[in-house]
């Protein structure tokens, strides 16, 4: 439905007696009633609105979608589903919740709307990419995204916020074993507008958003630097000025979105056009990112039996990048945030001779105003999606469907690194371009039988067929030593010195074989079973085929006899399943022995070398996730309170991992399928419509706890992975462990005891200090030294629990939203502050340092300022990363209707709104909402949890937006 | 027209069913080892795969040859605050987690596995003997190089002589003795001076020849306390010198500048690096930095520098200490100054490695060329074992005077230090003197550490008179390093661990 559409239909009663009639095809009605009366209007999908008539003789109402119906349709795997016979875990996000702010995608808008679904941002930076969990992560190196399915293009591209009218996120095995052996992270399946047969429609939104960094961090100046730096190196001389580096590189940033869609048909042919454009100036100088799409669903009826339809889709996106969480900053490579906290403030932007100043203290890295200025980074990336399909109603009973689509992903990446900067002075420029093609091809054919065996039975059986291949390109080229730097990355033949250019190709190919059978008695017991059996090239020699089945029950005890005198209950349902699920995991070519090229030198030219570098593990598998679920959906007074309740508990089972090797076989591991990771936890969401007269104020409220657990481990080892940046070079290389027992991703070091005063007795240990003022660290080990014995787990960055809560208000013609989202127990390790804050005198510092230790401070936890310092992950560096946050506040105006007829459009609205405005937190660092390294789908995006260093930092907004309907 | 339609659907369905189900794996862009080996050429890929490995950042790039360098008296720790596991390797204080042998050690072992599974490969061709033991002797030698620096570090450890295809089955095996692998070693040099070439095309030293061989089993045998046969090897490289174009260079210098490497007739075997190009951890050398001056021009680390005593005990007349060492040098802002002066570490830095590293900013990924061994030592090789094993006599000296006379040409000037050795010293002096010659000729080299193992020279040159004094030092302990401990963890059959960790 779309806003100002006239509703024919809508039922009118006058409350208190039995007098009523229905709209018709135009939206009118009239009814006979008394001044005083007041009527009901009612609608399916719709919330009930109460009026009072108040001595008017013509009524005009507004009815607003009914966000928590239980009545409406939900589409799960290959197929719909009323939501009162849904046996699965499902919930829905309509179209309202993702377009209520100006988001990059939809992943971003999904945040805080559903129960036991956690985003988060990987990055602030314009068009960066965001971390999805559901039910927490169920693996460890392999990914634990989930899939999008869009309009059944399982794997498609996903369309922007504007153009989708839901997304159902599936969580359990019932649900989501359709999808078989890439399911065990869960489903997100996404369904884009479609035209309605009757009425045309128009619609435009733009906004304009305002925007600024979410913080800053308190730092020294020039004279509290040079002071700092002069307590470790009496001779040290200023530069004598003082720069605020962080003003140098921000901005005010800026967010232009545009989207104008027309929607129409009739009973033969119906469509929906959409365009898009989102144009975002970042926040840092030199970030930019804009995306432009245009989608076009057509949905033709051809006679009584056949429907066809076709979907097409394309999309450009160009972002303008800098450089930030670098995995290796020293003085070639360093990011422009990290650099602007911790670049020298008693230094200029400009040397003399107008080049830019480079670090005097520490590694001597560019400056922030250089690499925001200077360094080039372009992507741009293309993408179409065709899809076309054709429904044909065999018998009224047999639908056959089958649809074929395709989608290509162009991508290219240009960036230039020039003669200004530390890297590419040393090598006169350096230019390189990396382009990949990816091609996506699936064909689904399935049909569906539907009956009832007598009056109390229905039955609805499903099978069918999907073949997907998939292929990627990867290819490009380096180049150093230009004559100039105005070429950038398009003369790379103009390099003196070319680097080895690169190519790759992988391709691989899913065959599967799937069925569903629902069925129900009398309305009250249900009961679902779901099979895939899917054929994997990926697979090794042995195992080229899985099977994932599931199971569930459910009883609608609202429709039981005992219950139908209870009105306070509306509806409750109690459902329970369990499954199988796969998670694809292995890459093409994994489980084949291989020799790989090496880079050798003879005679000061490279020759062609290679060694052996893997062995094969012809037993190979997928991961299997067996999942349990047990809930109830309950609706109170009418439905006017919504809950739903989930407890659950997913066991992942042979997880991909590195069993290593003895190294002295000359083969460091062999993939293999070793360990367990078990995620359980309870969801709690509720919907309530709190006030219905004039005044309406609707809530949404969800929570979600989940428990994240390591249950096995190759030989019950430790498992240790390093995730420092590279130029931190004190810090060990294990910063993470894998344990048993123990949540992924938590942090590995020492526990900080605070500083040695004057009568402390020093622990021994090489390479820790002993000196009064000096960073005390406990000996956990009681072995009387410290030493790598007495690092242990110091922090967990998984939440305890996240929730999100939106209240909607409306009155007149004015509506309010306040949306709060929050995360409640999360650990965060800040490599950022142990940078800055170790006080050895090799970079800037927080204001913290002004506390660090002296003979006439000495009640502080800041050591004293020394030289000698090595960096060292300790507890001192976890922090609490709980916060809340308001996440959107929107105030609107919906023109009334004469006004609007005046202007010949069907409805006008205008909205101010605020996102990310206020946060509550005990963090020190900038923003709670950080991911270091943590992108990508393997075994960092798993493990790189909550950690802090050089990150993009994300905006607040403040948005003027109008949205008219013709 | 309906029905038409469902014919052509029902049709549909079952055409996209028939022939899509073929999930074989054809890779394209990948090389499997079962079909790998066909021509020789092919085993000489896969001999070059092991010279990457051993041209690497784990290697010779930087974490074995500091590590070496670390543990010798010639090189000390300049930066204090650099990672923990230098500082332990450098003061005697290692333990069994040690991030730099964590690198060196599978950096070995993969070098070993190359070179083993090349042998197999060109076994496995079944050519005449006269075709296919040039390269089965060059994958030999690989294995016998590579075992001969890893028994010197670490003593017993796991000696795997044949390509390893199930990894599984070794999960048990024990270490062998130092006397097993040693005999290993020069059953593959013998092979190797057997059947390897006199030289290769463009005369590259990256390879070796059969003088490469011999020098190799000369040193071989030196250390194993055999001085007659260490001489008798070192006399054969002598005597066939110009087989191998071998010759001392004329200025001293030139050894160390990478723009000339390719071109040194000194080297017998040595390791190529390409400057600017980097891949991973191939052809990655950080020697440059890693013994740079800190916060100067050369944006060194400054952590591999020298005591002060190793420069000040240098006469100053030797032409080599110039060469080896920079005793002043840029600062970021354009001054000249001398050590004392230095921003940081006030002593001066190791020149051999950074003088001259080719076209690059702060020397990392430099064009130098590692030379892992040069004619001057299969000289001085010469002049000891022959002073053990027969006397001090007009020879032995000789073969040092040669050695002493190229020193003596300071860049075009021939200077008259240092003079030539005097004749009829007492044997102990003599060879004091040798490994006094050898400590400075090969400064820097990575074989000092080497020499005072075997000569056990650890007491006195640790002691407080010696260049670095380091009273961590523990004889019975420090001349092995430990075996990683998740080697042990993993295998418990490699126990027990090197005595005193």
């Amino acid at each position: 439905m779309e806003i100002g559409e006239k509703l024919p239909g809508v039922s009118i009663r006058l409350e208190g007696t039995t007098t009523g009639t229905v709209t018709d095809a135009d939206g009118r009605y009239s009814i006979e009633a008394p001044n005083t009366g007041v009527l009901m209007f009612s609608f399916i999908g719709f919330e009930t609105q109460r009026v009072e008539i108040a001595n008017r003789t013509q009524i005009d109402v507004v009815l607003n979608t009914d966000l928590i119906s239980l009545n409406e349709v939900v589409v799960v795997g290959y197929g719909t589903v009323k939501k009162s016979d849904l046996t699965g875990s499902v919930t829905s996000v309509k179209s309202e919740q993702l377009t209520a702010y100006p988001a990059v995608n939809a992943e971003q808008a999904l945040q805080g709307r559903a129960a036991g679904v956690q985003i988060q941002s990987n990055n602030g930076a314009p068009g960066s990419d965001f971390k999805i969990r559901i039910r927490g992560a169920s693996s460890i190196n392999a990914s634990s995204d989930p899939i999008f399915v869009i309009d059944g293009f399982v794997g498609g591209v996903l369309p922007p916020p504007e153009d989708i009218q839901s997304m159902e996120v599936l969580k359990d095995a019932s649900a989501t074993a359709i999808y078989g052996s890439r399911a065990a992270n869960g489903v997100i399946i996404v369904t884009t507008k479609k035209g309605k047969a009757g009425t045309t429609n128009v619609q435009f939104n733009t906004s304009y958003s305002f925007q600024k960094e979410i913080g800053r961090l308190d730092l020294l100046d020039g004279e509290q630097f040079t002071d700092y730096i002069t307590e470790i190196n009496p001779g040290y001389v200023s530069s004598g000025e003082n720069t605020d580096w962080q003003d140098e590189i921000f901005r005010p940033g800026a967010i232009q979105n545009y989207s104008l869609s027309a929607s129409g048909g009739n009973d033969v042919a119906r469509y929906y056009v959409g365009a898009t454009s989102f144009d975002q100036k970042g926040i840092i100088k030199g970030s930019d990112y804009g995306r432009f799409s245009v989608t076009s669903n057509l949905d033709f009826t051809a006679g009584k039996r056949v429907d066809i339809g076709l979907n097409l889709f394309a999309q450009r996106e160009n972002q303008q990048g800098t450089k930030t969480q670098e995995t290796s900053g020293g003085a070639n490579n360093t990011g422009v945030v990290s650099s602007s906290y911790k670049f020298m403030p008693d230094q200029g932007i400009y040397k003399p001779d107008g080049s830019y100043t480079t670090a005097l203290v520490g590694d001597p890295t560019d400056n922030p105003v250089a690499v925001a200025n200077e360094y080039q980074n372009e992507t741009v990336t293309d993408r179409f999606q065709g899809n076309v399909y054709g429904e044909f109603k065999i018998l009224e009973s047999l639908k056959f469907r089958t649809s074929f689509g395709a989608s290509v992903n162009n991508g290219r990446t240009g960036t230039f690194i020039p003669t200004t900067l530390n890297q590419g002075r040393n090598v006169g420029g350096q230019g390189s371009i990396n382009s990949s093609k990816r091609t996506n091809f699936i064909n689904e054919n399935y049909l569906t039988y539907t009956t009832s065996l007598g009056v109390d039975h229905s039955l609805t059986v499903l099978a069918g067929y999907s073949f997907q291949k998939f292929s990627n390109e990867t290819w490009g080229a380096t180049s150093q030593s230009f004559i100039t730097n105005a070429v950038s990355f398009w003369d790379l033949d103009g390099g003196a010195v070319a680097q080895p250019p690169n190519s790759s190709f992988t391709e691989s190919v899913i065959s599967s074989y799937y069925g569903r059978l629902n069925y129900s008695y009398k309305d009250k017991y249900l009961l679902t079973f779901n099979a895939r059996y899917d054929g994997s090239s990926n697979f090794s020699k042995d195992n080229k085929w899985a099977f994932f089945p599931s199971g569930a029950l459910a009883w609608n005890m609202k429709n039981e006899t005992f219950m139908t005198d209870i009105n306070v209950v509306s509806f409750w349902k109690w459902r329970v399943s369990y499954g199988l699920t796969g998670n694809q995991a292995i890459n093409p070519y994994q489980s084949l022995a291989r020799f790989d090229k090496v880079f050798t030198i003879i005679n000061g030219t490279p020759v062609n070398a290679a060694r052996p570098t893997s062995v094969a593990n012809n037993s190979l598998t997928w991961e299997t996730a067996a999942q349990f679920d047990i809930g109830a959906d309950i609706g109170l007074w009418n439905d006017r309170l919504t809950v739903t309740a989930d407890y659950y508990n997913r066991v992942t089972s042979d997880l991909l991992f590195q069993l290593p090797l003895p190294q002295y076989t000359g083969f460091g591991s062999v993939l293999s399928n070793v360990g367990k990771v078990e995620n359980k936890g309870f969801e709690f969401s509720l919907a309530s419509r709190n006030l219905v007269g004039e005044f309406k104020w609707n809530s949404d409220f969800n929570i979600s706890f989940n428990k994240n657990k390591v249950l096995e481990l190759p030989d019950g080892n430790d498992v240790f992975t390093g995730s420092r940046p590279g130029h931190l070079v004190g810090i060990s290389g294990s910063t993470q462990i894998l344990r048993e027992g123990y949540p992924v991703g938590s942090f590995w070091g020492f526990e900080y005891d605070g500083v040695y005063q004057a009568d402390d007795s020093f622990i021994p240990g090489s390479g820790f200090e002993q000196s009064v003022g000096g960073e005390k660290f406990r000996d956990v080990s009681d072995d009387g030294n410290l030493n790598s014995a007495d690092q242990t787990i110091i922090g967990n960055p998984n939440p305890k629990f996240t929730w999100g809560f939106s209240n909607d208000f409306s009155w007149k013609n004015f509506d309010l939203n306040i949306f709060f989202q929050g995360s409640q127990g999360n650990d965060i390790l800040s490599y950022t502050l142990l940078e800055l804050e170790t006080m050895s005198g090799f970079n800037n510092s927080t204001t913290r340092a002004l506390d660090r230790w002296t003979p006439t401070n000495t009640d502080t936890d800041v050591p004293k300022a020394f030289g000698g310092r090595s960096q060292r992950v300790s507890s001192r560096w976890v922090f609490d990363g709980s916060y809340v946050r308001l996440k959107n506040i929107a105030l609107g105006y919906t023109l009334p209707k004469n006004l609007v007829d005046k202007l010949a459009i069907q409805r006008l609205r205008i909205y101010v709104s605020a996102q990310n405005i206020l946060t509550f937190t005990d963090y020190p660092g900038i923003d709670p909402e950080v991911n270091y390294s943590s992108g990508g789908s393997g075994s960092a995006s798993n493990q790189n949890l909550g950690l802090d260093y050089g990150s993009y930092p994300n905006a607040k907004s403040f948005t003027l937006g109008l949205s008219i309907g013709f | 027209m309906k029905n038409k339609i469902l014919r052509i659907f029902i049709i549909g369905f079952f055409f996209s069913v028939i022939g899509c189900a073929d999930l074989d794996e054809n890779p394209v862009g990948l090389l499997a080892p079962e079909t790998f080996f066909k021509t020789t050429k092919d085993v000489e890929v896969a001999i070059f795969g092991a010279y990457g490995v051993i041209a690497s950042e784990s290697l010779f790039g930087r974490h074995f040859s500091c590590a070496l360098m670390f543990r010798s008296d010639m090189v000390d720790i300049g930066n204090r605050s650099t990672s923990a596991e230098r500082i332990q390797i450098n003061d005697f204080n290692m333990d069994d987690r040690n991030g730099m042998v964590a690198r060196f050690w599978p950096a070995w072992y993969r070098v070993i596995n190359a070179a083993n599974a090349a042998e197999a490969g060109a076994i496995s061709l079944g050519l005449p003997e006269e075709e296919i033991n040039p390269l089965i002797a060059e994958a030999r030698f690989i294995r016998a190089f590579s075992y001969y620096h890893m028994v010197r570090v670490f003593g017993e450890i796991p000696y795997i002589d044949f390509a390893v295809s199930d990894p599984l089955t070794l999960a048990t095996i024990s270490k062998t003795s130092e006397d097993d692998i040693y005999i290993g070693i020069l059953a593959d040099l013998e092979f190797a001076k057997q059947w390897l070439p006199d030289t290769y095309a463009s005369d590259v030293r990256t390879r070796p020849t059969k003088g490469t061989a011999a020098s190799y089993l000369a040193s071989v045998h030196l250390t194993q306390g055999d001085f007659a046969n260490a001489y008798s090897e070192a006399k054969w490289v002598i005597d066939h010198k110009d087989d191998f174009n071998y010759k001392l260079e004329d200025d001293f210098q030139d050894l160390f500048r990478s723009d000339m490497a390719d071109d040194l007739q000194e080297t017998i075997f040595t390791f190529d690096f390409l400057g600017q190009q980097s891949q991973g951890d191939y052809n990655t050398d950080y020697m440059a930095p890693m013994v740079g001056v800190r916060n100067a021009a050369e944006l060194g680390f400054g952590v591999s520098v020298p005591s002060l005593l190793v420069y000040t005990s240098w006469n100053e007349l030797d032409y080599r200490r110039k060469v080896s060492f920079t005793d002043s040098t840029f600062l970021t802002n354009g001054t000249w100054v001398g050590y004392p002066d230095f921003p940081n570490e006030k002593r001066p830095h190791i020149a051999k490695w950074r003088r001259y590293p080719g076209v690059t900013g702060d020397g990392r990924i430099s064009d130098y060329n590692y030379p892992d061994f040069r004619y001057a030592e299969v000289l001085l090789i010469a002049a000891e074992a022959l002073a053990e094993s027969v006397g001090v006599n007009a020879e032995a000296e000789g073969y040092v005077n040669q050695v002493r006379a190229r020193a003596r040409n300071w860049a075009g000037t021939v200077t008259a230090f240092p003079a030539d050795v005097t004749p009829g010293m007492n044997k102990t002096d003599f060879i004091n003197m040798v490994l006094e010659e050898r400590r400075l000729e090969l400064a820097f080299e990575w074989k000092r550490w080497y020499d005072i193992k075997r000569r056990d020279l650890g007491a006195a040159v640790f002691g407080p008179g010696g260049l670095e004094p380091r009273p961590e030092f523990d004889a019975s302990r420090d001349y092995l390093m430990p075996l990683p401990a998740s080697e042990l963890i993993m295998n418990p059959n490699l126990e027990p661990q090197n005595p005193g960790y």
